[in-house]
């Protein structure tokens, strides 16, 4: 098991208690045709990649529960008898934001998708770390859940914030020193798959700009 | 630091390894034509024998730690490939129940599946990747790169997917799902077939007399069309590049491409091309999920696993259901070719454009 430090160039976060007002889609998003087809978590990851400065190369996305309006759309097609949406299909899969970004910046570098249940920012993190020292390049690292469905209520015990994301950009360094260990903040009704990303992006905004990770 | 596959198995539609090897080479395709899922539409399924996904992911992982030279996986990194993770058994309730009340949130998403294998195993630390059809190809891809830079000795790659009401039907409202047993490659194919499976392959730092290489890995995005490959093929020609260019190889040193091949038109239409433009016919290709079906979050696992049993058994697959070959410049066997075979390349590729080409290969 390997640690390396990451320099933390750039970091961005949102979350609201239901709805994010503004996440900016005419101007991220010119395209009308293309707008429309966004899912919530594609909105949220694009908003926070331009926070970032962020338009070209390796992303690495991380999320639990992923396109959750879109999958609730489909069980309840299926249970009403109905034809599924092919849209509400296609955009159903884990990968959905992340593709989102490739298609609307012509960013033709790897997309890879997390998900590890409420640890699923801290193996984000670790692997957009390792994508950064294999490849020697600057990583997006992305953690988004948009949870805002209809009757939500019905399994959500513990988020008070219902829609929420959290970014920073991020290079490899071997050079351990100075490093910090990921400090444990913790945001009162944060869901904890955004944890340890939230925790970076205030380390950040505090003027920690390098920080330990064990791959 | 190189990385070995030492150990593996698997469980889908035509059985275990050996009974899909044999499946395989004897052109016996093991798709169920089952009219239980889509109201008065046949669908051509791959459908494991089994009680449930849980259980299954158990009995494989055993036989994978029991062959290998580890006494426990306490020092092994688990990485999972999944599309669906526990949404089979989440949706199920949400059918029966109309509500949510009764799900379980941690028994939906990807890491309902790390977590019942992390509590049966004792794994160091588990991730899932999920990027679709790929997902387990890009757990390779990750767990290849893992061991180069010396992270972990022993990293153990699920590819686990059960067959989802929803994800047949949504094929199905794509226009995609075929109702017989699919023909990959062939100028007439009607579409893929949904399929499930479970598959576990032991990649380590070390190597035994049984190891095959992962020699190379690539990725790529296509830029292009959330479901639609990019017609000029250049994410596939782009990802199959990457691994060739990462395993140190050259383009005639490839024995054999198997290939992603789902008998969709646009994917099989896309990766001939991009077949084509590589390497032409010098290079063996064929698509064994005419026997597997398409077993989705799965199937990069699956096929590498079958991809280590075509380099050990010295036998190139033939194609399955294949009667006319759409696109000539391109080599697919319809009998078994027997070669020495020194390296393979299998191609994932997935919705949003995402594409993985492993490269596995003879140990030097």
């Amino acid at each position: 098991m390997k640690s390396i430090a990451v320099n933390i160039i750039s970091s961005a976060k949102i979350y609201a208690k239901v709805k994010i007002d503004d996440l900016e889609e005419k101007r991220l998003v010119p395209n009308m045709m293309m707008r429309r087809r966004l899912t919530r978590n594609a909105k949220v990851l694009l908003y926070l990649s331009d926070k970032c400065g962020f338009n070209s190369g390796k992303v690495v996305y991380g999320t639990c529960f992923s396109e959750l309006e879109e999958t609730a759309k489909i069980a309840n097609a299926v249970l009403d008898g109905g034809l599924l949406s092919p849209t509400s299909f296609q955009n159903s899969v884990y990968n959905t934001a992340p593709s989102y970004f490739s298609l609307i910046n012509k960013d033709k570098d790897e997309m890879i998708t997390i998900s590890a249940g409420m640890k699923t920012s801290r193996e984000a993190i670790k692997t957009a770390a390792l994508q950064s020292l294999v490849s020697g390049q600057r990583v997006l690292c992305v953690c988004v859940e948009c949870i805002n469905i209809k009757n939500i209520q019905e399994i959500n015990r513990c988020a008070n914030y219902l829609e929420a994301g959290a970014a920073f950009v991020l290079e490899a360094d071997e050079n351990t020193s100075g490093a910090k260990e990921i400090e444990d903040i913790k945001t009162e009704g944060m869901m904890d798959s955004l944890k340890e990303i939230m925790s970076v992006v205030d380390m950040h905004e505090r003027l920690n700009d390098k920080i330990l990770v064990e791959l | 630091m190189k990385s070995y596959i030492n150990n593996y198995e698997l469980l889908c539609d035509a059985g275990d390894t050996d009974n899909l090897m044999e499946a395989i080479y004897a052109k016996k395709s093991a798709i169920t034509v089952s009219e239980d899922y889509i109201k008065d539409q046949k669908a051509g399924l791959g459908i494991m024998q089994y009680d449930n996904i849980y259980d299954t992911l158990k009995d494989v992982v055993a036989k994978v730690l029991e062959q290998s030279n580890l006494e426990n996986f306490h020092d092994t990194l688990l990485i999972l490939g999944s599309s669906v993770g526990g949404m089979q058994e989440c949706e199920e309730i949400f059918y029966s129940q109309r509500s949510y009340k009764n799900i379980n949130p941690n028994r939906y998403s990807m890491n309902a599946l790390t977590d019942f294998l992390e509590k049966e195993f004792g794994f160091y630390d588990s991730r899932a990747v999920s990027t679709a059809c790929t997902s387990s190809a890009n757990a390779l891809l990750l767990a290849k790169r893992l061991i180069s830079v010396g992270a972990y000795e022993n990293i153990l790659v699920v590819g686990a997917d059960g067959l989802c009401k929803s994800t047949v039907m949504g094929f199905y409202a794509l226009g995609v799902l075929a109702d017989r047993a699919c023909t990959p490659f062939d100028k007439n194919r009607n579409g893929m077939n949904v399929a499930e499976a479970v598959g576990a392959i032991l990649v380590q730092n070390s190597k035994n007399n049984q190891s095959i290489e992962i020699k190379g890995v690539g990725a790529s995005s296509d830029a292009y069309h959330m479901t639609n490959p990019d017609p000029q093929a250049t994410g596939a020609v782009s990802s199959m590049n990457a691994a060739v260019k990462d395993a140190g190889i050259r383009l005639d040193e490839v024995s054999y491409i198997n290939a992603h091949g789902t008998a969709t038109l646009a994917n099989d239409r896309v990766e001939s091309l991009a077949i084509e433009k590589l390497f032409g016919k010098s290079v063996y290709v064929s698509s064994t999920k005419a026997i597997t079906g398409h077993t989705l979050g799965a199937a990069g696992a699956i096929e590498a696993i079958i991809s280590c049993e075509v380099i050990k058994r010295s036998m190139i697959p033939p194609q399955t259901g294949l009667s006319e070959l759409e696109n000539q410049n391109i080599k697919v066997p319809t009998q078994t070719i027997k070669m020495d075979i020194k390296n393979v390349i299998s191609n994932s590729f997935a919705f949003g454009g995402n594409n993985a080409s492993i490269v596995l290969g003879v140990v030097k």
